[in-house]
């Protein structure tokens, strides 16, 4: 009975003791005591725009002595989760990428965003790329790089059937009916992650309801997301899914794994809305085919508000300081430098990046032309999974997964996303 | 059978086994000393469950105290203003159709798995003491689901399903099964059963390993018994190797249903719930509510919903067991 | 020749059995030695020839690194698991005690909480013991998630054991700890391989926890490892089959040995008892 008596006490003993030796252990990431500083970087770049994060950090530890940078490459699709236990938790990274719109909004009503309109010289970024970090008219952060959605397409297949870009509509429609009959899906799409089935329904819904439909309904100001146009958005998105415009099971389908551009390297596709990021990715999947790829804007719509000159498109990365960080300053000028020109310009130059900085030129012409594009376009459609606050994002990804699936009725859909917008934007 | 089963000194063992189950170790003179041995089993108790029990409340009692305490509130999980509603969480749960989307696929997914998982595992456990070659060889590879990570699998079941390049429908193509083929993680009608055959998949070899560890322990002496009463291997497996093995199936089908009622990797991994929440388990939902939607709250009172459905299907499997050795 | 005749069945069964269970860690493992483009036109055949490229890749990364830390955090949590499970199972497997219903089911509900909303409160425990971001914050939550499945599988086989081994042992003299460690415990062999392989494959693979509770790389376990091989918008496919493929390798091994452990841990348990 003594014995085991001691022997539990040994054992308690033994735990504390090495909790303690293993929290001294712990502190050689801060290391404060010696004058120097240690800001924490998370970002999600990789490649060559990971090398142009890194030589902006440096160039930035060389301009302040003494501060050490660590930085942190978070995989893309768990950072999300990591972040928010990081802020919940009271220990976030002092500079911290984003998408800026309602997911960032959440952490600036939260307070764990620090404004730094005060820091930034706003006259250096595109508005466009500004406002999607822009609350109540402060910034909360600072953007370095673009993205916009054209429709890309094979243009040899094109030649070889006699096709052409469409400029109206039904033109488009024309061409889906001649690859069909040629036995090529005419569009790729791989929408088990919901966001590439988007694209579909915000230009359907710009072209239908015109560049302030969206902005109407997001402020709660004229027309809702149960409108007309929203729809008219949902009953062309079906058209097109009776019609088989799109592969076998493409709700299941990953865009990340691959799924869509296999179909379209195989020449089994003709055409695929995705972003601008295509580039780099087919550069890297099949480089070969670069030299078939093309690309046009979504087509306006006959009777319709929208130009073919207004563009979905979003801004990424943003990068943010948060409130809880001890050295708000020092993370600020951090934001500076990752998001000055001469990281814009080397992103430009590396990874095919379309800036969102002034005054950056590029050397390939693919990006040129893409960038030309973006000055040339009346109005930018954010991405609305990243402009609406997360809860209502999921509602419009879900119901518009469900249009394309055809199991459920666009004025449903439709109407769910408006009860939905009332209770989160009212 | 009956009659064979006394012979083979079955019903002998279940007995030993049914009262041996919680006969503390006797010392020789009981009667005298029974205060005295109380307070020293009370120790031994202590000591052997102590340590277990002391990181397994700070890890785990804890966060099951914390995750019904979050329910609570309304709360983003990402600030510090925690707005205290009591049960308005499960108010609302209660009339969430999603929820009840994926508690139905849960069940599902608890069926299939007692279903094809039990027996499956079973046979690969059985084939594996069958006079085969090679057994080593073929030990091995049965193993192999079970040791693959999760982000593996799920990337080439994937493309398994794919309904233009998939393994699945070229073999339906050449069978002749034109009109079967379909894009098998696309259509809401096939997911679910998709992502189910998978997780079977992934999981049968588990219980391969505990249906072979028990089949081991098994006493030689009972088959040769039944040999020399003339039994045939299916006599043998009904009247020795299944009885058994009961036991060993109660725990398999416990870690099963539970296992099956709080499921995850896959799920995220292949469909993330879609298309169209068809394949949305109660795990996932929780996960979209805490960290796509910052709802902290709402998603600390699905977790806890899912523990208490899980407590109460674990209690009926016991009083159930409990039931079967007072018949016995 | 009758009974040749009779194993066909059997033989055939295995077989498919076999496809079955091994074609995708086959095509994993071929999938490795693809690159990027040749997955991408086609996804299901063989290498044209064998690209090392992903292996290079991963070598030059912080694999080792990596690789060791998810060693070292394997090996502790599994044999604390091993250690403390079993302990906890003896008495409640073999002794009668008032709590004894109670503390089996408070061990069983353990196994039912989602870990995912656990994250935030042990991510706060983690920080408070100063753990965070070391690789000593990960055995903690492994090793308390494993215990009930632990539990549970020790709890059953001891229950089988027969109850005149702790009588002659008592006779003899000898306490309940010695009794425990040099007579049953031995006896537990096939369970012990059992608990032994899941755990080390749960823990090995596992993900979230490392995710949340590490952040520098010189800290990240191998599942994290691989985020070398995922883009933004898309995901080296044969460079992480080439991660998974080199990470199964050990727990192939373990499971090797441990299936002998538990044939021999049988023989030797039936002579002593």
């Amino acid at each position: 009975m003594w014995k085991s008596k001691v022997w539990i006490m040994s054992l308690v003993v033994l735990f504390i003791v090495s909790g303690c030796a293993n929290s001294e252990s712990t502190s050689n990431g801060n290391s404060e005591g010696d004058g120097s500083k240690t800001l924490t970087l998370w970002h999600i770049e990789t490649g060559n725009s990971e090398v142009a994060i890194e030589d902006a950090v440096e160039r930035f530890e060389s301009n302040n002595e003494g501060v050490n940078v660590e930085v942190v490459r978070q995989e893309n699709d768990p950072y999300k989760t990591k972040l928010s236990v990081a802020m919940g938790g009271g220990t976030p990274p002092d500079v911290f990428h984003s998408w800026g719109g309602g997911w960032l909004e959440k952490f600036v009503e939260a307070g764990q965003v620090k404004d730094i309109s005060e820091n930034i010289n706003a006259e250096q970024y595109l508005p466009a790329a500004l406002s999607p970090a822009e609350f109540d008219g402060k910034n909360y952060g600072a953007p370095l790089a673009m993205d916009i959605v054209p429709v890309w397409y094979n243009k040899e297949m094109f030649e070889e059937l006699g096709l052409e870009e469409p400029e109206t509509y039904d033109e488009l429609l024309e061409i889906v009916e001649t690859l069909k009959s040629n036995d090529i899906v005419p569009f790729s799409l791989a929408n088990q992650s919901k966001w590439p089935g988007s694209f579909y329904y915000m230009y359907f819904a710009e072209r239908f309801g015109g560049p302030e439909l969206f902005n109407e309904a997001y402020n709660r100001e004229g027309r809702g997301f149960d409108d007309e146009a929203y729809v008219k958005a949902g009953e062309k998105i079906q058209e097109l899914a009776e019609m088989e415009a799109f592969p076998d099971g493409f709700n299941g389908m990953n865009f990340d794994t691959g799924q869509s551009r296999q179909l379209l390297y195989a020449e089994q596709a003709g055409m695929i809305i995705q972003g601008n990021w295509m580039l780099g990715t087919t550069r890297n999947d099949m480089p070969e085919f670069e030299e078939k790829l093309g690309f046009f804007l979504f087509p306006s719509i006959e009777g319709g508000q929208g130009s073919s000159k207004d563009i979905v498109g979003g801004v990424s990365p943003v990068f943010s300081v948060a409130e809880k960080s001890e050295n708000q300053e020092l993370a600020a000028e951090l934001v500076k430098e990752l998001t000055s020109k001469e990281t814009a310009q080397q992103l430009a130059n590396t990874d095919g990046a379309i800036s969102a900085v002034k005054d950056v030129e590029y050397d390939d012409e693919y990006v040129a032309e893409i960038s030309s594009v973006l000055e040339e376009a009346e109005y930018m459609q954010t991405f609305y999974d990243q402009t609406l606050p997360p809860e209502l994002a999921e509602v419009h990804l879900d119901t518009t997964q469900a249009l394309f699936g055809l199991s459920m009725t666009p004025e449903e859909a439709a109407k769910e996303v408006e009860e939905k917008a009332k209770e989160v934007l009212e | 059978m009956e009659n064979n089963a006394k012979k083979w000194n079955l019903e002998e063992k279940e007995d030993q086994e049914s009262d041996k189950v919680y006969t503390p170790p006797t010392p020789v003179r009981a009667d005298q000393t029974k205060k005295k041995r109380k307070k020293q089993d009370f120790w031994v108790i202590i000591g052997f469950l102590g340590p277990a029990l002391l990181i397994y409340g700070l890890y785990v009692v804890y966060s099951i105290a914390m995750t019904f305490y979050y329910s609570l509130f309304e709360w983003s999980g990402i600030d510090n203003s925690m707005v205290f509603t009591g049960i308005q969480n499960y108010i609302t749960l209660l009339g969430d159709s999603v929820f009840w989307t994926s508690l139905q696929n849960n069940f599902l997914l608890v069926a299939a798995s007692l279903l094809t998982q039990l027996p499956l595992g079973l046979i690969m456990a059985l084939l594996l003491f069958s006079p085969i070659k090679g057994m080593r060889f073929f030990r091995s590879i049965y193993f192999m689901p079970f040791l693959m990570s999760t982000v593996a699998i799920g990337i080439l079941f994937i493309y398994i399903y794919d309904g233009n390049f998939g393994i699945v429908n070229q073999i339906l193509g050449q069978l002749g099964l034109e009109s079967w083929q379909r894009g098998w993680l696309g259509n809401e009608d096939t997911a679910i059963w998709a992502v189910i055959a998978t997780v079977c998949w992934q999981f049968a070899p588990f219980y391969m390993i505990l249906f072979r560890a028990a089949i081991v322990g098994i006493p030689e002496e009972l088959y040769e018994a039944a040999e020399i009463d003339g039994a045939n291997s299916r006599k043998k497996f009904l009247n020795i190797t299944l009885p058994l093995l009961i036991p060993t199936i109660i725990t398999s089908s416990i870690l099963s249903i539970i296992g099956a009622l709080k499921y995850f990797d896959l799920i995220y991994v292949m469909t993330d719930g879609g298309p169209n929440n068809s394949t949305e388990l109660m795990a996932t939902y929780m996960y979209e509510q805490t960290f796509t939607n910052f709802n902290m709250g709402y998603g600390s009172s699905i977790s806890f919903s899912m523990f208490i459905i899980a407590l109460f299907v674990t209690i009926i499997i016991i009083i159930f067991d409990q039931r079967r050795k007072g018949v016995n | 020749m009758l009974k040749r005749i009779r194993q066909i069945p059997l033989y055939v069964l295995a077989i498919l059995l076999l496809l079955f269970t091994g074609i995708p860690f086959f095509v994993m493992v071929s999938t490795s030695f693809k690159t990027q483009i040749e997955f991408m036109s086609s996804p299901w055949s063989l290498p044209e020839s064998l690209s090392f490229e992903n292996y290079r890749l991963l070598l030059e990364s912080e694999f080792f690194r990596f690789f060791f830390n998810s060693v070292v955090v394997s090996v502790i949590s599994v044999v604390a698991v091993i250690v403390l499970a079993a302990m906890a199972s003896y008495p409640l497997a073999r002794m009668r005690f008032k709590l004894n219903r109670p503390l089996f089911i408070l061990f069983l509900v353990g196994m039912m909480i989602p870990i995912h909303t656990t994250l935030i409160p042990i991510f706060l425990l983690t920080k408070n013991m100063g753990l965070y971001d070391t690789i000593w914050a990960l055995p903690g939550p492994y090793i308390a998630f494993a215990l009930p499945v632990s539990i549970i599988i020790f709890t059953q086989f001891l229950k089988d054991l027969p109850k005149e081994l702790e009588e002659s042992a008592k006779m003899d003299g000898c306490g309940p700890f010695r009794l425990f460690w040099k007579i049953l415990f031995p006896l537990l062999t096939p369970a012990v391989a059992t608990v032994a392989i899941y755990n080390f494959i749960q823990i090995w693979n596992e993900f979230i926890f490392a995710l949340v509770l590490t952040n520098s790389e010189e800290n990240a376990t191998l599942p994290l490892g691989l985020r070398e091989f995922y883009g933004q918008f898309s995901v080296n496919v044969p460079g992480i089959m080439a991660a998974l493929t080199l990470g199964s390798l050990p727990l192939l091994l373990i499971y090797l040995v441990a299936q002998e452990k538990i044939v021999k841990g049988i023989a030797a348990g039936s002579v002593k008892g």
